[in-house]
């Protein structure tokens, strides 16, 4: 009698002692910024549905695709993971996550661009939940002191070179672009700007490379010109956004690209800062353009409880749930109209976002970024002029997308 | 032979675990490298793609450079910092404890803190370089294209040349007091007791951590990760990185073991060469 307690007793303990989930328990990884409303979120799931316990485990972003990707391809992985849209075709390819297509409800709910990323082969493989785009953050008192009116930012790229050549002055930089970073920080603030100019990086059916072609190299002499004519940092090659972020709350830079979640930072660390948002200027005569970001639930292949997994996925996909979720905008425009998105400085965030596009699914998306990234490093280096690191980055890229 | 079967029994769960975690690994990564995602077998076609790359070439000269200068840098200031602390002089085992900081600092908070303190806008550097007025302007020394090499191998020397000088000044405490003796008696003054006490003595030693120093150099990833990640444009991308990058960026593991193929044949010839004409020199005095 006692042996056969002590034996309950031990496996139990190992049970524990290796992280084996038991059934019905659905493990749910999601970054720190989430945790206290993910935590509240689990509560009301777990009332309305007896039985299925939610164990939440906190991740953070900084190194969190290689730990997902270990996850994933470990096989010891978690019932649900919040992963960023871009990462998600990835996953699919190699046949690690499952699709959701029956968990999506009121597909037209949904801004399209934040399907795109997650559909491959005909697929749905991950459920939106949080989406953002860029626009220009920039100081008013710089603009009043460079005498622009801040009430009346640039619209076009002539209009923006001029606002930066006027609020660069004394330690001041007028328009501050990344040059250094992990590679996302680069693409999220110069590909917009070939986009609008009618290019891309490859063609859109995936063949070619086309970003030495006239428009993509106009749009990167734009963005790099910054640099080169001493509007952006000295530090540009070794800057990330949070070291532009960190620059503007040093108010050495008048104006940069980012998200919302950097408002908030900012009106902590430095509350003398009257900011304005902008839309990120285009080409005279052609709309803007943005990179659609954000996260969205995926269920991996060797979740354990895959069905409990769904059932909480579906829950979170409600509208009012995204709502209170995300860290920046739902993904469901009926959420859009919660209280908490009214904030007036989100008003440009919020015009953006039709703007915003996913990215190209490619499986080699990652290295085509990277020799695109090398070429513009080049140009900051001063190493090659844009059209030859252009063409060298297409060779690159081109050798990529000729692999099977 | 009885004697012998009894012994391999016992060392047998030793060599199983040593296998699991040595050979397999080995094994599968020389698979993984001539299979594709699939796992169908695609020959040399990971290699190929990989040689193709624009970056290969540069980073295996980057490594070259950085591990061949690492190491001569960090065996003499290594060794001179030795031979310093073999003297008797007040407070020596004060100095002795610091010398060793900053090879207990974790790589990751010594690159980090170093990145921070090389940092155009924010830097210490900078600032005391330019605040009195000693540079007209900041230098961008992890941007610019000369100067970010170099301050890597500065900084990889500043982290592991107390290893050297401990390990070598460990091999200048076992060295006879009788030999400084009998050198004095001859007249010898100090430089003539370095060069032909002090360093033949320890040159064993010498060899030692520099073959260690030759493997570590060929593994290092964190000082330049973390403070560069191979950029600016791929100028400071070491072979261990672009392995680190194809597979875990890119999750091209076929293409990132076909790398790790080459780069361990590499590896390997640099070790074995240098066995061959350095640690195996005869003659010596053990």
């Amino acid at each position: 009698m006692k042996f056969g307690k002590l034996a309950v007793m031990a496996t139990a303990m190992t049970l524990l002692a290796s992280g084996v989930s038991l059934a019905g328990e659905v493990v749910w990884w999601t970054p720190n910024f989430n945790e206290a409303r993910a935590r509240e979120l689990v509560t009301r799931f777990e009332r309305a549905n007896q039985g299925i316990k939610v164990k939440l485990e906190i991740t953070t972003t900084d190194g969190l695709p290689q730990r997902v990707l270990t996850a994933l391809q470990s096989g010891a992985a978690p019932d649900i993971i919040d992963v960023q849209h871009a990462w998600v075709n990835g996953y699919a390819q190699n046949g690690l996550v499952l699709p959701v297509d029956d968990v999506l409800k009121d597909r037209d709910d949904y801004i399209p661009a934040s399907l795109d990323y997650n559909t491959w082969n005909g697929k749905l493989w991950a459920i939106p939940y949080r989406i953002e785009t860029h626009a220009v953050i920039f100081n008013k008192g710089e603009f009043k002191k460079a005498g622009l009116d801040p009430s009346k930012p640039p619209q076009t790229w002539d209009e923006l070179v001029a606002a930066a050549k006027a609020l660069s002055k004394d330690k001041v930089s007028g328009f501050a672009i990344t040059g250094g970073g992990e590679v996302g920080n680069t693409i999220f603030r110069s590909l917009p700007f070939i986009w609008m100019n009618g290019g891309d990086i490859i063609s859109a059916d995936g063949k070619k490379a086309v970003v030495n072609q006239p428009p993509a190299v106009a749009a990167v002499k734009f963005y790099t010109d910054f640099f080169k004519n001493k509007q952006s940092p000295a530090s540009t090659l070794e800057n990330d956004g949070t070291a532009n972020r960190r620059l503007f709350i040093a108010e050495t830079v008048a104006a940069y690209q980012s998200g919302q979640f950097d408002i908030a930072s900012i009106r902590k660390e430095n509350p003398k800062i009257d900011i304005g948002v902008m839309q990120i200027p285009h080409p005279p005569g052609k709309p803007t353009a943005a990179i659609l970001g954000g996260w969205s639930f995926v269920v991996p292949k060797s979740a354990k409880n895959p069905d409990e997994a769904k059932k909480l996925v579906a829950f979170l996909a409600e509208a009012p749930n995204q709502g209170a979720l995300t860290d920046t905008f739902p993904a469901r425009k009926s959420a859009m109209s919660l209280p908490r998105f009214s904030d007036p400085i989100l008003g440009v965030f919020k015009e953006m976002l039709p703007f915003g596009r996913a990215v190209p699914n490619n499986k080699n998306w990652v290295q085509i970024t990277q020799a695109y990234f090398d070429g513009i490093q080049r140009i900051l280096l001063g190493d090659e002029d844009v059209q030859t690191a252009m063409d060298g980055a297409a060779e690159e890229i081109q050798a990529l997308l000729d692999q099977k | 032979m009885d004697r012998n079967s009894t012994g391999l029994v016992f060392v047998l769960p030793a060599l199983i675990v040593l296998a699991m975690l040595i050979a397999y690994p080995v094994a599968y990564t020389g698979l993984l490298s001539v299979t594709d995602r699939q796992g169908e077998f695609v020959g040399l076609n990971n290699f190929r793609a990989v040689l193709a790359a624009r970056a290969t070439p540069q980073a295996f000269w980057n490594t070259i450079w950085f591990v061949g200068g690492s190491i001569v840098f960090q065996v003499l200031l290594g060794t001179a910092t030795a031979i310093l602390l073999n003297q008797s002089f007040v407070g020596r085992g004060i100095v002795r404890s610091i010398t060793l900081i900053p090879w207990v600092v974790p790589g990751i908070v010594a690159a980090t803190t170093w990145a921070w303190m090389f940092h155009t806008e924010f830097g210490i550097i900078n600032y005391m370089l330019t605040g009195p007025g000693i540079m007209p302007e900041p230098i961008g020394w992890l941007t610019n294209r000369d100067t970010v090499m170099p301050v890597l191998i500065a900084i990889n020397v500043w982290k592991l040349f107390p290893f050297v000088a401990i390990m070598v000044l460990a091999g200048l405490q076992s060295i006879p007091n009788d030999l400084y003796e009998a050198a004095r008696v001859d007249g010898a003054n100090f430089w003539q007791e370095v060069y032909h006490i002090m360093i033949p003595q320890v040159r064993s030693v010498i060899v030692a951590v520099t073959l260690l120093l030759v493997i570590w150099g060929l593994n290092s990833i964190t000082i330049i990760y973390a403070i560069t990640r191979g950029g600016p444009a791929n100028r400071t991308l070491i072979t261990p990185i672009q392995i680190f990058r194809l597979a875990f960026e890119s999750t091209q593991f076929n293409q990132a073991a076909a790398l790790s193929v080459m780069f361990f044949a590499v590896a390997l010839i640099i070790v074995i060469i240098y066995i061959k004409a350095l640690a195996a020199t005869p003659g010596e005095a053990k």
